[in-house]
């Protein structure tokens, strides 16, 4: 290896790859600049260094074995790089010439110093010093003074700022430099795709609307309609769920580490039903596949794997989908789907993990998550349809709107688990719970007591937490897997501190215009962060939510996590992060939530028991 | 009835008529080489008159005739050459098929040689290659285009989309609809409930099960954030789907848009020409389905389907509508299909057991029995349904669709409704309905 320094300082650069001897014995595959030094002579607008050295490329790699200056070589990038060909990889002959970007970027750099015109190369300025008598001299074209030029980019943390990745003409680097580094200025009438460069921009005005969309697969399309049919169809968007699906059974074997993304909920609210094989025989069958999309925390979802199958809360705001503005009918369709006699197939809603049979009448008395808002409809909207429901129910019942029966005796429609400590419970799908006041200390309350809402009973439960459902007083509790979602998202705490054992102020000045039609609750800003704080503020007991880090809770079987994301309700005014940073600033965090062990695959009910005592020791202190 | 030896080479015709003085020739002047048949017969108007004598020499039990007839339409049109020969072609195998159908077996047989029916259906394909076979023409996506349009703008206000989607294209459509209801809402896209009735055993059909396109397809839902249900309800057209309808009145919810989507599926319910000896006795199934539908209060009915007449009771008259209804898609696929292609070849098969299915078939097992769009209007009218025509956004996307396709498509207005055009004939109609306040008729 010879190293030689040029005029304009030490260059020095190896040929081919650095310090790597190929194995099989071959030759460098390409040759590049290994690395610069550069002394002396700094800012002029072109300067120029020469590279003189050579490397026998038959040494493959001894050459730098055995040069002196390893920093230089450290900038080589990996052999395994070069195997594309990059742009770039100039002749190591060849001056390397860096340019300001304003000399780059200058349309007319070789200015005359008599009229001040402007040209774009030497030369045509030599020419034109001709015409004003000054001296000038055109370059010889002969000879080797002429040497071949490479160009840097200037951009110092670019590839090609290395002279290694020397770009070898100008106009590809002022390319370069404005794709780049550059503002991009030429805009695509009809696709609002921006170009830095005019000739980029001519050329995709030509091919707009031809072929702009590719697939995953790879496959091109012109047209936006195939490429969409495409897409639904091809197997990358198949992959691509399959892996997700995947990692969400990854997360679950190692539910205890890592707090999951808000990504595994949606993963569990894609419900896919093989027919069943009852059903199979039966004249009208029906294949039913779901998804909801997440919304809501209130979308919190629930699958209990346990051998029994079965209850399963998955498709909580599917339940509310399919039944809407429709009486219980409709909800026990997807409930008590098997309990029907009817000749229509039963519309089914069923886990995932669940064995086939999906609500089993029911030695084990489980009561069914209420429905959760579902995504397309705004918080406000779900209210007003709830209320227009309750109005419409024989019972004003909230939860009664929405197709669950009102609890106080356990239904036709749904098995009811009986709560062990049998005392008054809500159920809480929403962002916390609330104590109860005037029930045995420490319960949870559930947010929206349908009582509260529409009947002007004394409120038990009082908070309003998302769209749950709730019974109040009664001495079974609905709603348990929605409880269990509620407690379970782990982050949850009971306020400490203070209790009230009187309604909410908020609540009750808003209950004074309480309409069967639910308009009083079309007032997104009923829910403002003013009335939030109030009652954050009141003492009352609530659970409050961390937002900072992703809450995940293991019931049975299946980890439940919300990130902050979800906490998003479509109405935002229902929720203003604020308040949620807010409460969530104070209080500790149950152990459990943060470091949750193995998936239990006990059954539920000891995991309630045991929230269910933390909760009261917490509340009671 | 004239001998007939069963394995004797293809006669010539004119030695063959010799034998025959008192057969009446249809045609003026008979050339004797194949080159001037070439010559003189390759126009339509000739080869469609030669297709109807050979399905009067076939329905009068006339083998001699029908197959001298049969031998010269196979000289004059291979399947492999241009359109209107590969639209005689498949008309030529159609005949055959419904002569060995309709006991002629014994013509049947010995022209299967000349003939070759090469029979490459039944069509199945993956649901990649059906989107790619659907995407060759606007034959299809025409009615997807201008139906997605008027279903987004249906679902405004509601929560909940219940669309039915009664279509031979196994959710084809889909993609896009969910794909413009995401775009067109995107704070709040409505929850996409979709019913199926189950597939109609027409090609091309699917490789892979219900279940498995419908996992495919709320999984693109997700993708697009929007919320679905799949269902499928065992019914077919054939019966006027009678227990989708049931299960649409038990399951119809009373806060979400009911959405039927008609497309190119009402003509294989039967209608009166079903052949029934009971037909006269009762309405016809389509009528009622238009009723059960409009009883359905739906919030949008949109029928897309062929304009073309098969209905009639004679094949002579079917194989006339067929002959000048069919050869479009043949003209189509001649501009931009290279001969010979793999997808040619499957389109072309698609088309031609549509064309068998309305020549050969009889009684239930032919289905494609078309009706022009005025017999539809007034159904739906009779049914107590009003046109609403469609939007501007909704002409601009198809025209969009269309300009992406061959020059020869086109676009018609008339009324309320858009027509698709081929070289100015029409193609597909596609209308919009909404019932109207007053009680049915």
């Amino acid at each position: 290896m010879e190293i030689t320094a040029g005029p304009g300082g030490l260059v020095l650069a190896s040929r081919g790859w650095a310090g790597e001897a190929r194995p099989d014995g071959l030759g460098p595959a390409s040759s590049g600049w290994a690395g610069e030094t550069r002394r002396g002579q700094a800012g002029p607008v072109e300067f120029e260094s020469y590279s003189v050295m050579t490397v026998s490329n038959s040494a493959s790699g001894e050459a730098s074995a055995s040069s002196e200056n390893h920093a230089a070589l450290a900038f080589l990038p990996p052999p395994a790089k070069k195997k594309r060909n990059l742009p770039g990889m100039p002749d190591p002959e060849a001056e390397v010439i860096v340019l300001s970007p304003k000399t780059l970027m200058a349309t007319n750099r070789f200015v005359c110093e008599i009229c001040n015109k402007g040209f774009q190369r030497d030369q045509n300025l030599q020419l034109h010093r001709r015409g004003h008598n000054l001296p000038w001299k055109l370059r010889q074209r002969t000879g080797k003074e002429v040497k071949k030029r490479v160009y840097v980019c200037p951009e110092p943390g670019c590839v090609h700022h290395d002279p290694s990745r020397a770009l070898g003409d100008l106009t590809g680097i002022k390319k370069h430099f404005c794709r780049k580094h550059g503002e991009k200025k030429w805009k695509c009438d009809k696709c609002s795709k921006k170009y830095a460069v005019q000739s980029d921009w001519k050329a995709h005005a030509k091919t707009c609307g031809t072929r702009e969309y590719r697939c995953d697969c790879g496959t091109l399309f012109s047209r936006r309609d195939s490429y969409v049919t495409h897409l639904a169809f091809c197997d990358a968007l198949a992959e691509e769920s399959a892996r997700a699906h995947g990692s969400e059974n990854r997360r679950e074997e190692k539910a205890a580490t890592a707090a999951a993304a808000p990504a595994s909920l949606q993963e569990q609210q894609m419900v896919s039903l093989p027919m069943l094989p009852d059903q199979k025989d039966r004249e009208n069958s029906a294949v039913l596949l779901r998804y909801m999309p997440p919304l809501a925390p209130a979308s919190m979802s629930v699958n209990c794997n346990n051998s029994s199958g079965s209850t399963t809360s998955c498709a909580g705001n599917t339940l509310f989908a399919s039944s809407v503005a429709t009486t219980r009918t409709s909800f026990s369709d997807l409930i008590g789907g098997t309990s029907r006699t009817e000749a229509e197939p039963p519309s089914l809603c069923l886990s995932s993990n669940g064995p086939p049979s999906l609500f089993p009448p029911a030695p084990e008395r489980r009561q069914f998550a209420a429905p959760p808002p579902s995504a397309h409809m705004s918080a406000t909207a779900l209210l007003q349809k709830a209320a227009q429901m309750g109005a419409a129910a024989s019972s004003s019942s909230f939860l009664r709107g929405f197709g669950l029966p009102a609890s106080s005796s356990p239904s036709a429609t749904g098995c009811e688990l009986q709560w062990p400590e049998q005392t008054s419970m809500s159920a809480g799908l929403g962002l916390g719970l609330r104590y109860d006041g005037s029930g045995a200390a420490g319960l949870p309350g559930l947010m929206l007591s349908s009582a509260n809402l529409f009947e002007s009973k004394p409120a038990a439960t009082l908070d309003f937490l998302g769209l749950g459902m709730g019974t109040a007083g009664s001495s079974n509790a609905g709603g348990l897997s929605a409880f269990i979602n509620s407690i379970g998202a782990g982050g949850l705490e009971a306020y400490g501190g203070g209790r009230s054992s009187t309604p909410s102020k908020a609540w009750d000045g808003s209950g004074g215009d309480r309409e069967p039609n639910g308009r009083a609750f079309t007032d997104s800003n009923l829910w403002s962060a003013e009335v939030l704080k109030q009652r954050s503020g009141s003492g009352e007991n609530a659970v409050k939510i961390d937002l900072e880090r992703p809450m995940r809770t293991e019931i049975g079987v299946r980890e439940i996590a919300i990130g902050p994301t979800d906490l998003e309700f479509a109405d935002k005014n229902l929720w203003s992060a604020e308040v949620l940073k807010r409460r969530s600033s104070s209080g500790a965090r149950h152990p459990a939530a943060s470091a949750a062990g193995p998936p239990t695959t006990v059954d539920d009910m000891s995991v309630v028991r045991s929230w269910w005592a933390f909760l009261t020791v917490r509340s009671g202190g | 009835m004239m001998q007939f030896t069963e394995n004797a080479p293809p006669p010539s015709l004119y030695t063959a008529g010799g034998g025959g003085a008192s057969l009446v020739r249809p045609w003026p002047d008979f050339p004797t080489s194949a080159k001037s048949l070439q010559g003189n017969f390759n126009n339509a108007a000739c080869m469609e008159q030669l297709l109807v004598h050979c399905a009067c020499a076939i329905e009068a039990n006339d083998a001699t005739l029908a197959q001298q007839i049969l031998w010269v339409l196979h000289n004059i049109a291979p399947p492999e050459g241009d359109s209107n020969q590969r639209l005689t072609s498949a008309f030529l195998r159609a005949l055959v098929l419904r002569a060995s159908r309709s006991g002629c077996a014994a013509l049947a047989s010995s022209i299967t040689g000349c003939a070759a029916p090469d029979h490459p259906l039944p069509l199945c394909l993956s649901p990649l290659s059906l989107a790619g076979f659907i995407d060759l023409t606007p034959w299809h996506r025409f009615g997807f285009s201008a139906a997605n349009s008027a279903i987004a703008d249906a679902a405004e206000g509601f929560s909940v989309l219940h669309l039915v989607d009664l279509t031979t294209t196994h959710c084809m459509q889909l993609p896009t609809l969910i794909d413009c209801l995401a775009s067109r809402y995107p704070d709040g896209p409505p929850f996409l409930r979709l019913t199926l009735p189950t597939s109609s055993p027409a090609p091309p059909t699917l490789d892979i099960s219900l279940h498995e396109l419908g996992t495919r397809l709320v999984n693109f839902a997700r993708s697009r954030n929007i919320g679905m249900e799949f269902h499928v309800v065992a019914s077919t057209p054939s019966d006027g789907f009678d227990s989708l309808l049931r299960h649409l009145r038990a399951h119809h919810l009373a806060g979400e848009a009911l959405v039927i989507n008609c497309h190119l599926m009402p003509h294989r319910i039967p209608d009166e020409s079903a052949g029934s000896t009971t037909t006269a006795s009762r309405t016809s199934p389509r009528s009622a389905f238009t009723k059960a539908l409009r009883s359905l209060e739906p919030a949008l009915v949109i029928v897309v389907d062929e304009e073309a007449d098969f209905t009639a009771g004679d094949v002579v008259g079917r194989i006339k509508a067929a002959f000048n209804y069919m050869w479009i898609p043949f003209d189509a696929a001649e501009t931009f299909l290279p001969a010979g292609c793999e997808q040619r070849r499957k389109y072309e098969a698609a088309v031609c057991w549509k064309i068998e299915n309305v020549i050969a078939m009889e009684g239930v097992g032919r289905v494609e029995r078309l009706e022009p769009k005025a017999k539809w209007v007034h159904r739906m009218r009779a049914a107590g349904f009003a046109g609403i025509g469609f939007g501007e956004e909704a002409v601009a996307e198809v025209r969009g669709m269309l300009d992406e396709h061959s020059a020869g498509w086109g676009l018609k207005r008339d009324d309320d409704d858009l027509m698709l055009t081929w070289k100015g004939h029409d193609v597909v109609f596609a209308s919009a309905w909404v019932p109207t306040t007053s009680a049915p008729v």
